[in-house]
């Protein structure tokens, strides 16, 4: 019959037109961003100074905090659609799809967490586009990313009680009188006037003062369990570290961090937060075939959890160097040694 | 062995609003062309009303679990509608108007109310589509081809919607795009209609479009003509007889439909004995029949025939219990209780057709043509032993002189001969149905020869007829209906009253009887032929000098020198597909890698693996090589990852891949 014909061109028509249409549909780019952050309860970001969050990364993400993805379908060539972006971040899947891109493109925002320390990877994420009918399909070639990296909580441990019983025994590098200089930070109160870098402090919009190096300043080395028991006790570790980083570093300090077998952090990042920081991120390490020694400080911090014999040898050199050390340790096991100890719970903070 | 699971996947739920919106539509479209064609309202109406209530109970209550309660209630309203169905088919208890298109209409109202899956939902449309082939049957003019666009396009949208709910993307589409694809796609389906020829399919059988009734004949056989003469006042403008003295008044009124494979003769009574100018059948003997005759009972095919084709008639008006159709007729179908076929083999149903009334007739094409025919010889023998086809009855002599003179130089073959005496008629004498009562006492054949020398088809015919016995040739009168207005497009033809028509039939020795046409204006042999199947050509024939033909034609009077635009169009193929090759050869060779580069790239992943931990995507080869590996590696393997790692960077930076001996030479090393 010929009406059956009719029908069956158009429909025959449609597939083909179909064909055509996802041929033409081709050509879409998809992308991911971390659009902006939320700070969870705790967060250290509202704690750190305006400087110090202008050196670091743009959206900084620490544990703890709510992340807004940003999936995002670009089209070159005008108006497209429909797009699917798909792929996991951080083990969970995620999919965003529009029947229109337009020209200028199209985004459509998640958010994720509370996130957990570490880097947060998006793996398998492919981008999909084919004709309204779904008879045709094509699959752009998948894509894996670093989407950010979900630094450890700190926080000052310098008004701690039982910190400060501690203070005697290991020499605080604070900022001094030297003649080296090697930074610039706020101005504090007793700073001589003289040291006011009046250019810094223009473009800053606050007083900046010269740092010089201390007379005698000593590099704090901060050396990390190894094999941290579980997650937790790492993640704990991590935020010990990062404090205790903090703490040198607002003193004027430097800071080195360790783990045997692993790479220490680059000596001329010691004066960098937030290298620290990403350092402590990835911690721990996968032991390195060339096991690394450690590196050369004047003072040490261990954070352990359980004894560690590598971290033993290198104290006991720091403090043969006449070095000062002490140590923290995460959970219930005591040290057997004659260093300054301090114990610490999983629960944060401390 | 692992049991075979005959479950089909499970269908996911169809949420998508839009989707169900689609599949609705495509109902009411369906719908919509019953209320149209088939000329049903109230259970399509009803049934509409219904099923928008069941697409809102559906959406709304589409993730609960089907409950057994409903099950059961939705299984029963299934059976009543069945039964509904049998009552309509059977007893015409509702009318009895497209029962089959009722049922399916129901049965999409009734589903409506347990669509949840995307599965449900395509069974409620391809129902509509069932519904809408059965309104196709009743469809004769190009304005269904919009409700057809329009089921397509909801078959569109549906694919779309759900489609774009399961990407989980909100029901939006860029306009334009999807306005010129839907656009091209319709044209595309158009183009394809018109210039793609129509396969035509060897008929199995005729085709079956509704239930028989049962009333039963009534009485002995009588010969109800068709109503080229109103005599008896019998409503349906039967006769017995075709009177050449009265005519009855022919309007434009179509009669019936008939979709057709093959432009044809709608053949209804012959007649045998001609007396005083009256025509009727000398046998009144005849053999009853089921509604549905197959081809075992009835005459063997014509020898050489050239296939068959299906006739489907719909009647338009009350219609003498005859069975029209082209003949011979290979099987048929009528929905009537019983068929009676005549001495003649025409059918006859117990009843008057009436308006709606569909029947269904599958026709031999015989081979007859001018040269079939040359080969026959005379026959002086009637058919059937059946003197009635050569009693020239009260012919006078000097129409018997005139047949004598007309084919006195034709005489060679009985083909040549009468068509030497149709050809006589159509020529000398003019075709009016404006014509005067004979007068009393005058021979209507000699009226007509010798005195007004013009007539209508029965008037012709009658005189051939006779003329063709008076010379010893076997022949009879066939009434019925020509062609109609035929479209070549839509195989289809509406015959009106004003097709009424009457014609000879002309024993051949070889080939029966043959349909010859005296009248002017008609084919002299009216053989029915295959159409041109590409409907382009039939709309070219409107336009001059624009037949499928004319290019060949064109060609052919070029001679020799036609070959030169052949071979023009051959060049520039060949150049279009060398242009193609080359085109396509730069781009692949872009595409393919530097020598070494994939080999030396491979034997990197290789080493990786070997080494049991993959370079992370931001890292660089010589961060990995400096890197943690999961074990320490013996100084040789280390020594060759640091060569792969400069080799690799010397490539991907510098793009000095290595010769393949090179990476050769380094895989020998690693194994």
């Amino acid at each position: 019959m010929a009406w059956l014909y009719l029908l069956a061109y158009w429909i025959v028509a449609l597939i083909a037109v179909a064909f055509v249409y996802a041929l033409w549909n081709r050509g879409l780019q998809g992308g991911l961003r971390v659009q902006s952050t939320e700070s969870g309860p705790g967060s250290p970001m509202e704690d750190l100074p305006e400087r110090v969050l202008a050196g670091g990364p743009s959206v900084p993400v620490f544990e703890g905090d709510r992340m807004q993805v940003e999936l995002r379908i670009d089209s070159g060539h005008g108006t497209r659609g429909p797009a699917r972006i798909s792929g996991a971040i951080a083990a969970t899947p995620l999919a965003a799809a529009a029947g229109v891109i337009p020209k200028q493109g199209w985004a459509e925002v998640r958010a994720m967490g509370p996130l957990r320390r570490g880097p947060v990877g998006a793996k398998d994420w492919v981008l999909e586009s084919g004709d309204p009918l779904g008879l045709f399909r094509h699959r752009g070639p998948s894509f894996d990313s670093e989407l950010a990296l979900v630094l450890p909580r700190f926080k000052s441990l310098a008004e701690r009680t039982q910190t400060r019983e501690l203070e005697a025994s290991l020499a605080a590098p604070r900022a001094g009188s030297g003649t080296e200089m090697f930074g610039v930070r706020e101005y504090r109160p007793g700073d001589p006037l003289r040291r006011i870098h009046w250019r810094s402090s223009a473009r800053h919009g606050e007083l900046i003062v010269r740092e010089f190096e201390p007379p005698g300043v000593q590099i704090l080395g901060i050396f990390c369990d190894p094999s941290p028991a579980t997650p937790e006790v790492a993640d704990q570790i991590a935020r010990v570290a990062a404090s205790e980083a903090w703490d040198c570093l607002r003193g004027g300090g430097r800071v080195v961090l360790w783990a045997p077998g692993a790479e220490a952090s680059r000596p001329d990042e010691a004066r960098s937060l937030w290298a620290l920081l990403e350092w402590l991120a990835r911690y721990p390490y996968h032991p390195d075939v060339v096991r690394p020694l450690p590196p050369r400080v004047g003072d040490a911090i261990a954070v352990m959890s359980t004894p560690s014999i590598d971290i033993d040898d290198a104290l006991q050199g720091i403090r043969q160097r006449g070095g000062s050390v002490r140590a923290w340790v995460v959970g219930e096991t005591e040290l057997d040694s004659d260093m300054p100890t301090h114990h610490a719970g999983l629960e944060w903070p401390l | 062995m692992a049991p075979v699971r005959l479950r089909l996947p499970a269908s996911p739920v169809e949420s998508s609003l839009e989707g169900r919106a689609f599949v609705f539509s495509a109902f009411s479209v369906a719908v919509l062309a019953v209320v149209l064609y088939g000329e049903d309202y109230v259970v399509p109406i009803i049934a509409l009303a219904a099923t928008a209530i069941g697409h809102v109970v559906s959406y709304r209550e589409r993730a609960q679990k089907r409950g057994i309660r409903r099950q059961v209630l939705l299984a029963g309203l299934v059976f009543a509608a069945l039964a509904y169905f049998l009552a309509d088919s059977v007893g015409a208890i509702f009318g009895g108007v497209l029962p089959q298109a009722n049922f399916a209409i129901l049965l999409v109202a009734v589903t409506s109310f347990d669509l949840k899956t995307r599965r449900n939902c395509y069974s409620s449309m391809w129902i509509s589509l069932a519904i809408l082939y059965l309104a196709a049957v009743y469809a004769w003019d190009y304005p269904f081809g919009v409700l057809l666009a329009l089921w397509a396009i909801c078959l569109a949208g549906f694919w779309a919607a759900s489609h774009l709910r399961r990407m989980e993307a909100r029901v939006t589409l860029p306009t334009k795009a999807v306005a010129t694809a839907l656009g091209g796609a319709l044209a595309l389906g158009i183009v394809a209609f018109f210039l793609i020829p129509q396969a035509n399919l060897e008929p199995s059988g005729p085709v079956l479009v509704s239930l028989p009734n049962f009333v039963g004949f009534r009485g002995e056989m009588e010969n109800p003509a068709l109503p080229l003469i109103q005599l008896s006042g019998d409503p349906s403008g039967a006769t017995s007889s075709v009177d050449l003295h009265y005519r009855g008044r022919l309007g434009n009124a179509p009669v019936m439909y008939v979709r057709t494979g093959a432009p044809a003769y709608w053949r209804g009574l012959v007649f045998d004995k001609y007396e005083n100018g009256v025509w009727t059948a000398s046998k009144h003997s005849y053999t009853v029949l089921q509604p549905y005759v197959p081809p075992r009972f009835l005459p063997p095919a014509p020898p050489n025939n050239n296939g068959t084709f299906v006739q489907v008639f719909r009647v338009m008006r009350p219609l003498p219990g005859v069975i029209s159709a082209a003949y011979p007729i290979q099987s048929l179908y009528a929905p009537v209780s019983a068929l009676r076929e005549d001495a003649y083999g025409t059918f006859r149903t117990p009843d008057v057709l009436r308006p709606g009334q569909t029947y269904s007739v599958v026709s031999y094409l015989p081979n007859i043509t001018a040269t079939e025919l040359s080969r026959d010889p005379y026959v002086f023998n009637p058919p059937d032993e059946n003197q009635a086809y050569l009693d020239r009855g009260t012919l006078s002599a000097e129409a018997r002189a005139l047949a004598e003179r007309v084919t006195h130089d034709h005489s060679s073959n009985q083909y040549e001969l009468v068509m030497a005496l149709t050809n006589y008629l159509q020529q000398n004498f003019q075709y009016t149905q404006q014509l005067g009562h004979v007068p009393a006492g005058r021979d209507p054949i000699d009226w007509f020869l010798f005195d007004v020398k013009q007539g209508y088809c029965e008037q012709f015919a009658t005189t051939e007829v006779m003329l063709l016995r008076s010379l010893g040739i076997p022949a009879r009168l066939a009434t019925g209906y020509s062609t109609g207005d035929y479209n070549p497009v839509l195989d289809q033809a509406v015959v009106r009253e004003r097709d009424a028509h009457a014609w000879v039939e002309v024993w051949f020795a070889n080939h029966g009887w043959v349909p010859v046409d005296p009248s002017p204006g008609f084919p002299a042999l009216a053989a029915t032929q295959f159409p041109n199947h590409w409907a382009a050509a039939g709309i070219a024939r409107l336009i001059p000098h624009l037949t499928v033909g004319a290019p060949m034609a064109v060609l052919g009077s070029l001679g020799a020198l036609a070959a030169i635009p052949v071979g023009v169009a051959i060049a520039l193929l060949v150049t279009l597909l060398w242009a193609w090759a080359r085109t396509r050869r730069r781009r692949t060779a872009a595409a393919r890698a530097t020598p070494g580069e994939s080999e030396l790239l491979r034997l990197y992943e290789r080493v990786q693996r070997r080494l049991g931990r993959r370079r992370a995507p931001p890292e660089t080869p010589l961060e990995y090589f400096h890197g943690r590996l999961p074990s320490p590696l013996p100084e040789g393997e280390r020594e060759l990852l640091g060569e792969l790692t400069e080799a690799v960077n010397e490539g991907a930076y510098a793009g000095r891949w290595p010769e393949p001996s090179r990476v050769r030479e380094l895989s020998k090393r690693l194994s």
